[in-house]
């Protein structure tokens, strides 16, 4: 985070005194500011004051890395609160629980569901990535047994285990997978930091509030741990809510360094066996804040809508949305079935392809490469014109692979008509309507 | 980034009908005044009631009280070189809408005026000049610390002192304006909030003149970090390069209607 | 150093708007603090839930919704019906037959159909259109006429139409008026600012800004509502501190993820969950970055969403 003059100045020793070789303290401030002279020019800063100063420029939020190989997954190093003020930039990630209080059969059931939902959306491999194991008071299962189990699910762990001997115990059998081990609290903190480091994962820190956890965390980095994430789960959704968007807020805006982790969020704990509420805290905190959201299940009902709100709310606001170019057969066509040719935006892709499948009618939906631009902003940057398109078909060998030839082309660009007629002889051009709302009564009318 | 502010400065005592109303308490032509600028979209209203050495705690109480009473307590300026004065109106304000500003503090003779907006939670304009106007950028800047340190001793937090400048007139200091814009970005820099008397620069020009370099200004200002200004809203060019500026730096969002707002 | 969260409580606030009238009379908006962050400050009236039905009664309904609708033949009974499921605040008739493209129903039919359920519930009343702005016009003149004095909201003027129906719904009979924009944030306030210029009551007027199911563009959506309030809080902007209320169910039961069938898309598992976490997720989302008020279809939904506001809020 960039730092103010103002900031530099306060602390400042506003002697005036001009060894720095600027005429005032504020002046040379300002320059420290802009870069452009080194605050060791400053004789007189106290200690303290530069203590202060080095933190402030560092990132708000730690990233913290967690898994192993391929399954290396980056957690927090935002720099905003919303989306639109630049962009997100490590998605939520989800866990599944398991826990030692639950039987045999169940264990089972839920290793098997784990694996279940496993999907490609526009680039991304949506699945469930971390699985929660956790350690009740009571609980029949052997600990280690079941970390085991869930460790050979290939996904991320979060050890959910606040016994420094188990914990120990439990990291002995998965500890390369680099899982996090969420088991400190101001009880105990010496001796899973302990463990922690010794296993070289990451320490999740709990408390029963945010002002607890907050001098846990304090403790930790004064034992020079700084691999952490907070885990901000409360009593209740309310409270859990709460804390979730505190922390953040205090890391992002108020500058409380010690706020800037990554957080669990373990909706399994405050709406336990609610599946529809819980999903709806999937959501919830997956916009607010959440970077691990801990639920009991994760089936395809919940996974549907919430990858899809993940990939859309992490996408950068810079950057279009793109699905790959291709030929996608929409309700059952063939080689024999009538094409429709649209841009490679992803938005504009959903939305066609919703409305085609609701049609019921064999197409063959082309997507085009045009930067992953909207069908008018493509045409009008040259990347969806009679050349590109006539190109594309070539490159794809369309006329190869499809043996009809009707074209149907978005209404948008019904200017491309005669081109496209000259440089796709064969085909014969048709044009659609201008919104793809109208799409399912024309293709209806035209099949 | 919050909204250009603009203090309306057309309630002023230098003007023959509003002495006049101001001296004989008569509402009406002070109503009149505020309400022409409010509704040509001025945010404060400056009240510069002169030095009102005799009756001044008084008179600005009566204006205070009539202002904020009719017009549904509109942030005001008090302004007059009279300290009690400014206590006494401060004392009837009614801060719903804003802070009451001190109009204004120096780094000279008027210093003390930081006290007492520090007192009395209010913002503080502060003319970063001493004894006359600064030589350089380095001399105001020099009065600027001087009096955000003031300031900040005095409990007040950076963004309620309003730093001024000082906007020299063209006409004879031509080759100082770009020193005043670049001092406008050093606060800017610094993160503090800025003001002035903007149409200072085209004193002297011809009437017609003067909403166009005055609005050239203000644009040229803002860019630099302007944050608000002392102006007369009935000048359309200038409200409305304003608004679109506001526009420009994200302070407000676009509407087909934004002029109109 | 302790932790000392700083209160993110704004000066400007969301208007309060009460929709209805009597006891079953809701108010909507009126927080000074980003959407559900109750404690920053208070907030006094948690986002609402309305239940939809269309003039099409239970014709065009999946078998998950219609089983709740048992025995209902007449549009009053499912009305009726609607307005008694749990959790819900107030009831939304969406007049999809009137389309021109469509089932082309009179405005006379479906007024008619208006009146009947009116009659037969004591929730607040949303009158959704068929999206063609020029009938719409036609049919929300009419039912702000035919609901004189209920508080309903005309759901909603657009660009196209909004002299007609502001001076129909806000001006001639006093209703509150949807100003709808399409995930278009300068278009929003502008047709506020329009609204506000044609004589309608700024403390009258609701918006319903754009909505997608999760997963279709619906990063839109987000940030639309994000900015709405960052300016109506931060920037104290009055002309978008109307409350938003999103339609969510006519957009979330039209996807796919919805749609498809068990027959056709087995490893998804029950359609029926689909639907309602769909429904669910997404409402959830758009009531994080602003909704004050949704509109949901599953009773399964609504009671869920209805029952994490009042734990939320």
């Amino acid at each position: 985070m960039a730092l103010k003059g103002l900031d530099i100045f306060k602390l400042s020793p506003k002697k005036n005194c001009k060894e720095c070789g600027s005429p005032t303290c504020m002046a040379f401030s300002m320059k420290v500011a802009q870069g452009a002279v080194e605050l060791s020019k400053c004789p007189y800063f106290a200690p303290e004051a530069l203590a202060k100063l080095s933190a402030a420029t560092e990132p708000p939020m730690k990233t913290i890395k967690v898994g192993a190989g391929d399954a290396e997954m980056s957690l927090g190093g935002e720099t905003v609160l919303f989306r639109h003020e630049k962009t997100f930039v490590s998605k939520t990630r989800y866990a599944m629980a398991l826990c030692t209080c639950m039987d045999d059969a169940t264990v089972e059931q839920k290793l098997a569901d784990i694996a279940k939902v496993d999907y490609e959306r526009i680039g991304e491999r949506m699945f469930v990535e971390m699985v929660y194991v956790n350690d009740a008071p009571d609980g029949a299962q052997d600990y280690v047994e079941l970390v085991k189990k869930a460790a050979a699910t290939g996904r991320v762990l979060v050890l959910g285990v606040k016994d420094a001997e188990k914990a120990k115990a439990a990291l002995e059998v998965c500890k390369d997978g680099k899982p996090i081990l969420n088991g400190a609290d101001a009880a105990n903190y010496e001796a899973m930091n302990a463990v922690a480091t010794a296993a070289g994962v990451v320490l999740g820190v709990s408390g029963a509030d945010l002002a607890e956890i907050h001098d846990t965390v304090e403790k930790l980095e004064a034992l020079g741990n700084k691999n952490l994430v907070i885990d901000v789960t409360g009593e209740t959704v309310k409270d859990t809510f709460k804390n979730a968007v505190q922390l953040r807020k205090a890391a992002l805006k108020d500058g409380d360094r010690t706020c800037g982790y990554p957080s669990i969020v373990n909706v399994a704990k405050v709406a336990r066996g609610d599946a529809h509420k819980q999903a709806a805290l999937l959501s919830l905190f997956t916009m607010k804040y959440g970077s691990i959201v801990v639920a009991e299940n994760i089936g395809y009902a919940e996974a549907l809508p919430l990858y899809g709100l993940r990939q859309n709310l992490f996408t950068d606001p810079q950057k279009p949305m793109k699905v790959e170019p291709g030929i996608y057969p929409l309700n059952g066509a063939d080689e024999n079935s009538v094409c429709l040719t649209t841009v490679d935006f992803a938005l504009t892709y959903f939305l066609v392809s919703g409305e085609l499948e609701r049609s019921g009618v064999p197409v063959n939906l082309i997507i085009n490469d045009a930067g992953g631009l909207s069908v008018l902003t493509s045409w009008a940057a040259g990347k969806f014109s009679s050349g590109t398109i006539a190109k594309f078909f070539e490159e794809q060998d369309i006329a190869g692979k499809i043996k009809s030839r009707k074209l149907i082309i978005p209404g948008k660009v019904a200017v491309l008509k005669g081109e496209l007629e000259a440089k796709l002889p064969d085909w014969e051009i048709i044009i659609a309507p201008n919104e793809a709302v109208q799409l399912v009564k024309f293709m209806k009318d035209f099949a | 980034m919050a909204k250009f502010v603009t203090i309306g400065e057309r309630l002023s005592t230098t003007a023959p009908a509003v002495n006049k109303a101001f001296t004989t308490r008569d509402p009406e032509p002070i109503l009149k005044r505020a309400k022409q600028q409010l509704d040509a979209g001025a945010v404060y209203l400056d009240v510069n009631i002169g030095p009102a050495e005799s009756d001044g705690e008084e008179l600005m109480k009566w204006a205070v009280q009539l202002l904020q009473s009719e017009l549904d307590n509109v942030p005001l300026a008090l302004d007059t070189s009279n300290k009690k004065a400014i206590e006494a109106g401060i004392s009837v304000y009614n801060r719903s809408k804003g802070k009451p500003i001190v109009n204004s503090a120096d780094a000279a003779g008027r210093i003390e005026n930081i006290d007492l907006a520090a007192a009395n939670d209010a913002i503080v304009i502060a003319l970063c000049n001493g004894e006359g106007i600064a030589k350089d950028n380095d001399e105001r800047m020099g009065y600027c610390q001087l009096l955000l340190e003031r300031g900040l001793e005095h409990g007040m937090e950076a963004e309620d002192l309003w730093f001024d400048p000082l906007f020299l007139v063209v006409k004879g200091m031509q080759d100082k304006q770009m020193d005043i814009l670049e001092c406008i970005k050093m606060f800017s820099d610094m993160g503090l909030n800025s003001t002035g008397g903007l149409s200072n620069n085209s004193n002297g020009m011809p009437k017609h003149i003067r909403p166009i370099m005055d609005s050239a200004l203000v644009a040229m200002a803002m860019m630099q970090g302007l944050t608000s200004a002392i102006v007369n809203p009935n000048d359309l060019r200038l409200m409305e390069t304003i608004k679109s500026c506001d526009v420009f730096k994200n302070n407000t969002l676009y509407a087909d209607s934004y002029l109109e707002i | 150093m302790p932790f000392t969260p700083k209160s993110g409580k704004f000066n400007a606030s969301i208007n309060t708007v009460e929709i209805g009238t009597g006891d079953k009379a809701v108010k909507i908006g009126g927080e000074n603090v980003f959407p559900l962050y109750s404690f920053d400050a208070p907030i006094e009236n948690a986002p609402k839930v309305g239940i939809e039905i269309t003039d099409f009664g239970m014709e065009h309904e999946l078998e998950c919704i219609k089983k709740y609708y048992e025995g209902c033949t007449t549009l009053a009974e499912i009305a009726a019906k609607a307005a008694s499921m749990e959790g819900v605040d107030f009831l939304s008739f969406r007049m999809e037959g009137g389309d021109p493209n469509g089932a082309n129903k009179s405005t006379e039919e479906l007024i008619g159909e208006l009146k009947e359920i009116a009659a037969a519930v004591d929730l607040p009343l949303v009158v959704c259109g068929c999206k063609n702005a020029e009938k719409d016009a036609e049919l929300f003149n009419a039912a702000a006429a035919a609901l004189e004095g209920k508080n309903a909201v005309i759901l909603s003027a657009k660009e196209e139409n909004y002299k007609t129906v502001g001076a129909a719904a806000g001006l001639a009979y006093k209703q509150v008026v949807g100003a709808e924009s399409a995930v278009d944030i300068n278009l929003a306030k502008q047709l506020n600012v329009l609204l506000s210029q044609l004589g309608v009551d700024k403390k009258s007027i609701v918006m319903n800004v754009g909505t997608a199911a999760a997963g279709y563009g619906f990063e839109y959506v987000i940030s639309t509502m994000d900015r709405v309030k960052a300016a109506a809080l931060q920037q104290g902007d009055v002309n978008l501190q109307m409350p938003i209320i999103t339609p969510v169910a006519s957009e979330t039961w039209g996807v796919k993820e919805a749609m498809s069938s068990e027959a056709d898309s087995p490893e998804w598992g029950s359609q029926e969950e689909r639907g309602i976490d769909m429904e669910i997720e997404t409402a959830m989302a758009v009531i994080a970055a602003g909704s004050n008020a949704v509109i949901l279809k599953h009773p399964e939904s609504i009671k869920t969403i209805s029952g994490l506001m009042k734990e939320l809020v």
